[in-house]
């Protein structure tokens, strides 16, 4: 198993001034366990010290993992089969709350702890590190007054929350907030593994400063043998950058046939240089990712990453070509009348122009669906 | 091979502007001519804010409600694409079946992508008049939705007529009430709006903590202070125009 991981700041940060927020980790120990973990520290000047809270939360997952995998992992979580929990507050609000078992029971206390312990190590940081003159600046008096009586302190270093572990016979993952966690299997087909939480919604999302944050912990394991081939777990300034989940799984079919063909020194620094490109392109934001996977499994995907990729551009190319042939249809029966509405001329203008962008649109993916298969063949 | 080459997509995201339209009898004339006259003459300036806008294109999307109620197009429309037909008045003011009717197509299976993919739409409602039907049960499935929770909603009371405090509720806030009593006014706060909810609504990065809902607001509070015959809803009970709307 490989582990890998890197954040950058967000384009926008940059030209603001703010800090990356962001913070990931990512190890392999020498009993094979590996461990990956990112958190996202919230935005808002409310949460001015966010990339604290972020930094502190990634080594307290780390240890926190570590510990669990040892004393409850390995006794418990073999040969169980893939399960996943939503929200504790999600399953309460669908009226679909499941019984807990001893394995829920040894989650929810593997997330306490990692609360218990960041809020102390917040309470401890904010002992040694006082307000500075710099930070007071933009701040509301209240969030001053709070800050100073150590009221609603977490809020001040509030982030998000995702981590995922492999170990040579289980793995489990879990998240608190927005970000995505991806996993693909030998067949090269992607899924979400932990369940998404319908509170992260653009701009919001559940944290680990949330008062309730132990309730809002989703997460899932396996220990049937079927490890994913890799894990790929990313902040919402990678998922705000691609708009749809298949392109970002491709982005992650990019970062793995990278793997194959070039290895891991050189695939992180193209991730290195592409996350900053990829800021600017797409979400402004900060951006971190942090990735397991299993190199020998790895090794023999490379024609079926291609293919799926194949196969997607197919797909979208009998979609432009439903386009074209539905406007085409449109624009037959409105050329036809002889004294058309102004509605008709309307719809026809419309209709023209569907028309058109579908042509454009088609040529643009079957010439990247030329280039993959001149790869496929290649390969 | 860069990691971004040309297999990888990174779209611009989308911002929605829904225009709302009282179309009931008593839009009739004047008022109905000034919002026609009125959103076809914004809609190049949304397309120019859409094209310079490296982080989002707008879309337009425009539902009437009189009787009934009645999308213009069947999908939103790109603001360059999108060709304006005339709405007419007449009937009653159904703003309940039209929140409805906007929640449905607030989600991902109507008009809406996804959420990483958009950002929250901005909705301006225009009414000179009451709702004629059970309006709460629609506005409160609507205030149910998390696009319509997150969107930038302003409301513009056409005339005294208008019942502000169903616009206040529409909107969630007082502020956010813009009333205008003559048809200049009508046709330069739609332009306002339009434009400054679509800048705003448009961009990746926020002024701080500042919502955009309240950062539209401030803009078009600056804006109203200049246009004779338009006043925010702050100052709505004193009042200082007769309505004029020949």
């Amino acid at each position: 198993m490989i582990a890998l991981n890197h954040e950058c700041q967000g384009f926008s940060h940059i030209e603001s001034g703010k800090p990356c927020q962001d913070n990931s980790f990512s190890e392999v120990d020498p009993k094979g366990i590996a461990v990956a973990i990112i958190s996202d520290g919230h935005g808002g000047k409310r949460y001015f010290r966010s990339e604290v809270g972020s930094k502190l939360i990634t080594g307290i997952t780390r240890d926190k993992m570590m510990s669990f995998i040892s004393n409850f992992g390995d006794s418990n979580l073999k040969h169980v089969s893939f399960t996943s929990r939503k929200s504790v507050k999600t399953q309460i609000e669908d009226e679909d709350f499941k019984k807990q078992d001893k394995i829920d029971g040894a989650f929810r206390q593997l997330f306490g702890s990692i609360i218990y312990d960041w809020r102390q190590k917040v309470e401890q940081h904010a002992e040694e590190n006082p307000l500075t003159e710099k930070e007071r600046e933009g701040l509301e008096e209240s969030w001053i007054r709070d800050f100073l009586d150590r009221e609603n302190l977490e809020k001040v270093y509030g982030c998000t929350l995702i981590a995922a572990a492999f170990t040579p016979s289980y793995w489990f993952a879990f998240q608190i907030g927005d970000g995505k966690c991806f996993a693909v299997n030998e067949g090269g087909q992607w899924t979400e593994p932990i369940p998404w939480d319908d509170r992260c919604f653009l701009n919001k999302t559940t944290s680990i400063c949330d008062t309730d944050a132990l309730d809002e912990f989703r997460y899932c394991y396996e220990g049937d043998g079927k490890i994913p081939v890799s894990i790929i777990l990313a902040s919402d300034g990678l998922d705000d950058s691609f708009g749809s989940e298949e392109n970002q799984a491709n982005f992650y079919v990019q970062i793995l046939k990278s793997l194959i063909k070039k290895g891991k020194f050189e695939t992180e620094k193209d991730i290195r240089e592409a996350l900053p490109e990829l800021s600017k392109k797409g979400s402004k934001d900060d951006m971190s990712i942090a990735m397991l996977y299993d190199e020998k499994k790895l090794r023999n995907m490379y024609k079926i990453f291609l293919q799926w990729q194949i196969d997607n551009l197919s797909h979208h190319i009998d979609e432009q070509n439903q386009k074209i042939s539905e406007a085409n249809k449109i624009q037959e029966n409105l050329e036809s009348i002889d004294s058309p509405t102004k509605q008709n001329l309307i719809d026809l203008q419309y209709a023209n122009k569907d028309y058109d962008r579908a042509i454009d649109e088609r040529s643009r993916l079957q010439e990247r669906l030329t280039t993959l298969k001149e790869e496929l063949a290649g390969s | 091979m860069s990691l971004l080459d040309e297999q990888v997509s990174v779209p611009r995201r989308t911002m929605t502007l829904f225009f709302l339209i009282d179309t009931s009898g008593s839009m009739e004339g004047n008022k109905i001519g000034a919002v026609n006259d009125a959103v076809s003459n914004v809609l190049p300036m949304l397309d120019e804010i859409s094209a310079e806008n490296p982080d989002a294109e707008i879309k337009v999307a425009a539902l009437e409600f009189s009787s009934g109620t009645n999308w213009l197009y069947s999908e939103p429309k790109l603001a360059s694409d999108f060709v304006w037909q005339d709405v007419r008045a007449g009937g009653l003011t159904s703003l309940g079946a039209a929140c409805q009717e906007l929640s449905t197509k607030l989600s991902r299976s109507g008009y809406m992508k996804s959420a990483s993919g958009s950002f929250a739409p901005a909705i301006i409602l225009l009414s000179d008049g009451g709702p004629t039907d059970d309006y709460e049960s629609g506005l409160s499935k609507l205030k149910g939705n998390n696009w319509f929770k997150a969107a930038i909603k302003i409301a513009i009371a056409i005339g005294d007529d208008a019942d502000k405090d169903v616009l206040k509720q529409f909107t969630g806030n007082s502020e956010a009430v813009i009333t205008v009593h003559n048809i200049e006014a009508l046709k330069q706060i739609i332009r306002v709006v339009a434009v400054t909810s679509s800048q705003i609504g448009s961009k990746s990065s926020t002024a701080g903590d500042t919502t955009k809902q309240d950062q539209v607001i401030e803009e078009v509070k600056e804006a109203v202070e200049n246009i004779d015959g338009a006043e925010a809803a702050s100052s709505v009970d004193s009042s200082s125009y007769d309505d004029d709307w020949d």
